[in-house]
């Protein structure tokens, strides 16, 4: 489960969170609603790592996460994507994802990984392994058939995929996703809903950020509502979005806009 | 005693003017790019030999030479930009790549052209004043009305002239210029200009006053990268005072410490101040 | 393809079979020492995407250390070479914990790499109690190695160097090889393509950057311990700038892509000044050029380019 424990953020006289509590508990959907700015991303930042937090603590399992770096809260099994897609455009698809499995390869063998850098039987099943998830990431994600295309050549939906096949590799307990819908077309959005339903169906836990009303609000089980840093509401989908301030805040930035 | 501190600090005023005006270009230059382009010693070190050269071979009297040696490495800068540095804005390790192998084939031509013989220039004015005890020679007076100059022609382009603003924004300010992304083309190339024409300038005034060998354009690119590093970034205008500084360290230094190691009296100040400044002397951050 | 390579192999293996051409010998086996210089070099630049140009004062460090350790302790070359090579473990470890902890970008690593580099030489070229300064150390003693049947072999004449260097190669570039190949060759490749995605993934780039750094430094180490046991000196002339130079234009000439590719730019730089007579100048001014023309014009280099042309054709 994870605890986000009164956390502020401030970047010199900015605010970008205020004080913010909610819990995620195990196998749950949770959505983070909240027009631009409200500060989602960077609560999603400061719980993977890339930021530590002003004030308030964010706990996974019981576990404080503050002042680990990005790589060792991946460790701990918490893994984000990026809003905007961040691959290795050089490589294809298969070897994206194969990159992606040095956390699984590492608490699979732990120090005896050292052994499959000589030939070796033990190697060749090492191999074998890994082989045998990315080939099971790539389905879960629809991407086989793309699998030996270069990433820098996938459509946008596709790289958009493949950050989630990539962090899937790293066999987390819970992923963060940070506008995994954004600039998708409505059968990929379609697609992505599908795989995250699935995902949850495994046991993994989700936290997903977006501002299309639709689509999260169809996928997650809870949502909170972000604005101006602070949060405004919580509850189920239906709940949250039918409340007068969530709606103002939503019409109030069109307005604006 | 105080008379040879006063006339250390003299000297080292002197220098550090020199250090000071590559500091400007390299301020300027690495506000624009991002990084430090070391090929900016290099131009320093033409300037120096072609002056030189004008002077003794040509007879071309001194401030004529310094003029047409401005001219010359600016366009020696624009060029290198143009057709070398365009190719590398986006990948910083290639462009340094390039701008050492650039660096080499400057000296290793001027080496095979006026071989590594130590070459003395005529001093354009010679004669000393006589200060309280205090010997200094005239031409190191002269120096110091044209850093003044050089200080008050640079400011009033840079806020003059709108290629002078864009660039001061810039080197003032390299988050933001970050953000806004590359600098236009010309922008670029302008800068690129400019700053060897002050490395050409440099290096002239060099020659007037100390030997000249192949090796000094690295030595002063490092002396002008601490001044710049001293005043900090996004100071402009203070990386001249920050390029004085670093001389006077090294003149002062070499009055209470060995000698032979004053190029490192600089640089030994410089980490001080970082330590407690790391922002440098007049720096934001 | 495969063939091609074994034909290669077997006309490497044969050379000195084939002429008794000294130069020829000479030439080679200055490539197979060079090359392990500069397939070390790669590792940390071409697939870290790091650039050191810490190399020539490992290269240095090395070969002083060798040959002091051997003329001191009375040790065997192997022993001597490990003792080098576990100073130039310490020393690169130390300067890679600064470099890397303050997260410095590529840029200034390489200039605080070289920093550091100058300040090496400059303490090689000054003590003269241990390194005679700037004259350097003249000295006869060799490797040997140790055949069964026949008891301990001398390196010394061409031909014994031309194999004992080939063979060094070979195995440095294998060792190297099967790193690369495995999770850590990986992790190097993800270092040098987007650092930032690779943390996500939870790849501590720290930890992979100085063991790239640290395994890299090393074989400079050894390649310094084999170059001045076939040369017979060590001046601190091995630690110049210019020899930095010459070590980014072999791994730029033969290509940054692969383990192996370096080994080509080494017999490129190796083999050119005795095409053309150049003095220090020339050379210079040759490298410089190189570096501006690779990176401009062939920024895979020989090897990389080849392997272009086969993919398209």
């Amino acid at each position: 489960m994870l605890e986000i424990d009164h956390v502020t953020k401030r970047f010199g006289g900015l605010v970008a969170v205020d004080d913010v509590v909610f819990r995620i508990a195990e196998r749950e959907i949770v959505g983070i609603f909240g027009p631009n700015g409200s500060g989602k991303t960077t609560l999603m930042n400061v719980i993977a790592g890339v930021f530590s937090a002003t004030r308030g603590e964010v706990r996974w399992k019981g576990r404080a996460l503050g002042g680990l770096s990005t790589d060792e809260v991946a460790a701990c099994g918490v893994v984000k994507t990026f809003q905007n897609p961040q691959l290795f455009r050089e490589l294809t698809v298969a070897e994206n994802v194969r990159v992606a499995g040095h956390l699984l390869l590492k608490s699979e063998l732990g120090a005896a990984r050292v052994r499959t850098i000589f030939p070796s039987a033990f190697r060749t099943e090492a191999a074998r392994k890994i082989d045998a998830r990315v080939a099971a990431v790539l389905e879960m994600t629809r991407l086989e058939a793309q699998a030996r295309q270069l990433a820098g050549s996938l459509s946008y939906g596709g790289e958009k995929m493949l950050g989630v096949a990539m962090a899937l590799m790293c066999a987390p307990s819970m992923l963060l996703l940070d506008e995994p819908g954004s600039g998708l077309s409505h059968d990929e959005l379609d697609r992505l809903s599908e795989v995250l339903r699935r995902l949850r169906g495994q046991g993994m836990t989700l936290c997903v950020i977006d501002h299309r009303v639709g689509f999260l609000g169809a996928l997650a089980d809870r949502a909170i509502v972000l604005y101006h840093g602070s949060k405004i509401a919580e509850g189920t989908p239906s709940q949250v979005l039918s409340q007068r301030a969530v709606i103002e805040a939503y019409l109030g930035d069109a307005h604006v806009a | 005693m105080m008379q040879l501190i006063a006339g250390q600090l003299i000297n080292g005023i002197i220098v550090g003017s020199l250090y000071g005006i590559i500091a400007l270009a390299v301020s300027l230059t690495s506000g624009i790019t991002g990084v430090v382009n070391f090929a900016l010693g290099a131009f320093m070190l033409v300037g120096a030999y072609l002056t030189w050269h004008l002077n003794e071979t040509y007879g071309v009297a001194f401030p004529f030479a310094v003029i047409l040696v401005m001219g010359v490495v600016a366009l020696i800068g624009l060029v290198a930009d143009v057709l070398l540095f365009r190719h590398t804005r986006n990948n910083l390790i290639n462009g340094l790549i390039v701008s050492i192998g650039l660096v080499s084939v400057i000296v290793a031509l001027v080496h095979m052209t006026w071989t590594s013989t130590p070459q003395n220039m005529q001093p354009f004015v010679t004669g000393v004043f006589t200060v309280g005890g205090v010997v200094v020679p005239k031409m190191k007076l002269l120096m110091g009305v044209v850093l003044i100059l050089i200080v008050s022609m640079t400011y009033l382009g840079l806020t003059r002239t709108w290629m002078g603003r864009a660039a001061y924004a810039y080197a003032q300010n390299p988050e933001a210029a970050a953000l806004m992304g590359v600098a236009t083309g010309r922008l670029q190339v302008g800068v690129a200009a400019f700053g060897a024409a002050l490395c050409g300038l440099a290096g002239s005034m060099y020659a007037t006053l100390y030997s000249l060998t192949p090796d000094i354009g690295a030595l002063y690119m490092l002396k002008g990268v601490e001044g710049a590093l001293l005043a900090g970034i996004g100071s402009v205008i203070g990386a001249l005072f920050g390029g004085i500084l670093i001389g006077v360290a090294e003149g002062l230094g070499s009055v209470f410490l060995p000698l032979a190691f004053n190029d490192a009296y600089g640089l030994l100040m410089l980490v001080l101040v970082l330590l407690f400044r790391p922002a440098g002397l007049f720096g934001r951050r | 393809m495969r063939v091609l390579l074994l034909v290669l192999c077997g006309a490497v293996a044969l050379v000195p079979a084939l002429t008794a051409n000294n130069l020829v010998l000479s030439v080679l086996t200055f490539t197979f020492i060079l090359g392990i210089l500069a397939v070390s070099f790669n590792l940390i630049y071409g697939i870290t995407g790091q650039l050191t140009l810490f190399h020539a004062a490992a290269f240095g460090v090395g070969a002083y250390a060798t040959h002091l350790s051997m003329a001191h302790w009375s040790i065997s070359f192997w022993l001597g070479s490990a003792f080098a090579m576990g100073c130039v473990a310490v020393v690169s470890l130390l300067l890679g914990i600064v470099c890397f902890r303050f997260r410095l970008k590529e840029f200034y690593f390489a200039v605080v790499t070289l920093a550091f580099a100058e300040m090496i030489r400059l303490v090689v070229m000054n003590w003269h109690g241990l390194t005679n300064g700037s004259l350097g150390i003249n000295f006869n003693l060799k490797p040997s190695v140790g055949v069964p049947g026949v008891g301990a072999l001398v390196i010394e004449g061409p031909v014994r160097w031309y194999y004992f260097s080939l063979a060094c190669v070979v195995v440095i570039v294998l060792a190297y090889q099967l790193v690369v190949n495995s999770w850590i060759g990986n992790a190097f490749k993800a270092i040098r393509l987007n650092e930032d995605v690779a943390a996500s993934l939870g790849l501590n780039a720290f930890r992979y950057k100085l063991l790239s750094f640290v395994l890299g430094s090393m074989g400079a180490s050894f390649a310094g311990g084999l170059y001045s046991h076939y040369m017979g000196f060590v001046d601190p002339h091995l630690l110049d700038i210019n020899q930095s130079l010459a070590i980014l234009s072999m791994a730029l000439i033969g290509g940054t892509g692969s383990v192996a590719a370096p080994v080509v730019g080494a017999l490129v730089v190796t083999a050119l000044p005795h095409l053309i007579d150049l003095n220090a100048e020339w050379r210079l001014l040759i490298y410089g050029l190189i570096l501006i023309l690779t990176i401009l014009l062939m920024p895979q280099g020989i090897v990389g380019s080849l392997q272009r042309l086969r993919k398209h054709a």
